[in-house]
């Protein structure tokens, strides 16, 4: 890997594994990532500056998963899912932590034109049952089943392609938003569009000057995120009535709850953490210029970070939800 | 036995007197004086100023004897006393630790408080925006009535046309009637006429 390379990589994707102690990250050249971050949440001791130094090249591997780049990443149980430019390829994590390259399976699903292969650009699975949600550039949403591999059903509606998806499991309902400008809710057993709402038609919302299309999505009980081109804005769901707008001034790639906050990246160097009434709280500055991704270590009781990554061959890691502690390198 | 206790002994004494000066000295010199005094053969006044020089160093001996018992027992008091405040800070960093954990657990419970709190507030602004439901059910109920009012007004209105259009519809009749027959009277006074004529012109 070149310098003029190192210097071109985004990182679009991230995902920690169900134990808590890896992170896998996907880039735009199709490389996938895997750092062990060992005891990352210990407290500023000299030990702290020591694990600085286990992050040589030798704790982070990479293994070259797909031709394009890997937008989505996904953790269940057992595997790592990662999609790229039309195809889905699993790999065990057991494999993965012994450092043993090759995908479990690569599936494909059934896309109406064969000249040309749609990204896909957001995967969720849906543990109800047991499928994965599949949303990318042919405009539809593809079920699959996790266990069998078999496509199950297509979600069509939107007329643009998807960027995010989400998943309600008690409603048993999928929402995604697309470059349409429209967030749709599906019900997963009947595949139809329970609701469309477009959200660059309030006027509360709306940034004409970005745009109307919607690029991060996240739910929460009754509550929804959602921003993009319109401004990052708090949702509820059983009323359909936007409660909270963040004056947030880029456009917003992806956004998480975490306890009372919200926390955003986007374009802007800098990782916003806002209240639900929509005031912004803080934001913490970081070394990528425009971030993608953000992930949080929910799965391990002692790692609690938090990882962003974007523009940029490095991710930040932050243990302290106030400060970055140290950067990661491709 | 004996050669280990030797070992243990002249440490002992090289640990506390190593150099020879003090009470050592002290008590080897008196016994070398007490010798030298048994045996003397000077004069009664210098034999009693030995003994009075033997008797104070005796005392002399006898003095850091009793210095050092006392610092030893100060030491073991010391020693007590460090025991007590040692087990005291022991048991309260355990009691601070507990509190961390407890204070934390409120941390999580406050935090979740206050979100519900922020998602309560976020709908009641909604909420706001909206006109009061009593006030609305009040117009709804107005609207209600004048509704029912105007179309009381347009049936009785509707049953008067009705009416009059009938009452007009018999007159006209009527009058069609009438008109019909005055002319079936002037037509046949005419040709009653024209037929008296006729005769008469024959």
């Amino acid at each position: 890997m070149g310098p003029v390379e190192h210097l071109h990589m985004s990182v679009f994707s991230q995902s920690f594994s169900p134990c808590g102690r890896f992170l896998a990250a996907g880039n735009n050249y199709g490389e996938i990532a895997i750092v062990t971050p060992v005891s990352l949440s210990a407290p500023l001791t000299p030990l702290l500056f020591l694990n600085f130094l286990y992050f040589s090249p030798s704790l982070v591997y990479s293994l070259s998963a797909h031709e394009g780049p890997v937008f989505s990443l996904f953790s269940t149980d057992s595997h790592l899912l990662s999609a790229g430019n039309g195809e889905i390829s699993a790999w065990s994590w057991a494999e993965l932590i012994k450092r043993n390259t090759k995908a479990a399976w690569t599936r494909r699903p059934n896309y109406k034109s064969s000249l040309e292969i749609p990204e896909i650009n957001a995967m969720t699975v849906n543990p109800t049952e047991n499928s994965l949600v599949i949303g990318g550039g042919d405009n539809n949403i593809h079920i699959m089943d996790l266990e069998s591999g078999v496509f199950k059903s297509v979600l069509q509606g939107h007329t643009d392609y998807i960027h995010c998806l989400s998943v309600r499991e008690r409603e048993g309902e999928i929402l995604s938003g697309g470059e349409d400008g429209a967030v749709r809710i599906w019900d997963h057993r009947t595949g139809q569009s329970v609701h469309c709402i477009e959200v660059y038609k309030y006027e509360e919302c709306a940034r004409p000057q970005y745009g109307k299309w919607i690029s991060c999505l996240t739910t929460e009980s009754d509550w929804m995120l959602c921003g993009g081109g319109p401004s990052l804005s708090l949702w509820h769901l059983r009323s359909m009535s936007p409660t909270s707008i963040f004056p947030l001034s880029g456009c917003q790639r992806q956004a998480n709850f975490y306890q009372d906050m919200i926390l955003s990246v986007g374009e802007g160097q800098c990782v916003s953490h806002c209240l639900l009434g929509g005031e912004v709280k803080a934001q913490i500055p970081c070394t990528p210029h425009s971030l993608n991704t953000l992930a949080l270590n929910l799965n391990s009781t002692d790692n609690r970070v938090l990882t962003v990554g974007g523009s940029s061959h490095q991710i930040d890691v932050f243990t302290n939800l106030s400060y970055r502690t140290f950067s990661l390198s491709f | 036995m004996g050669a280990v206790t030797d070992d243990e002994v002249i440490r002992k004494r090289l640990l506390i007197d190593g150099d020879g000066a003090g009470d050592d000295r002290r008590i080897n010199v008196l016994l070398k004086s007490f010798t030298k005094w048994c045996n003397s053969t000077g004069s009664p006044e210098e034999g009693f100023t030995q003994y009075q020089r033997m008797l104070g160093t005796l005392a002399q001996c006898e003095f850091s004897m009793g210095k050092t018992l006392l610092v030893y027992d100060m030491n073991l008091r010391e020693m007590e006393n460090y025991e007590k405040i040692y087990t005291d800070i022991e048991q309260n960093i355990t009691s601070a630790h507990d509190k961390i954990s407890e204070c934390k657990k409120e941390i999580q419970r406050a935090k979740r408080i206050r979100k519900n709190r922020q998602e309560y507030d976020a709908l009641a602004k909604v909420i706001q925006q909206h006109p009061d439901r009593h006030e609305t059910l009040k117009q709804l109920e107005a609207l209600d009535k004048e509704l029912q009012q105007l179309s009381h007004i347009k049936e009785n209105v509707e049953d008067k046309l009705e009416l009059r259009k009938k009452q007009f519809h018999v007159l006209l009749s009527t009058i069609q009637e009438l008109q019909q027959t005055l002319e079936n009277d002037e037509k046949s006074e005419n040709d009653d006429a024209q037929e008296s004529s006729m005769e008469n012109g024959e």
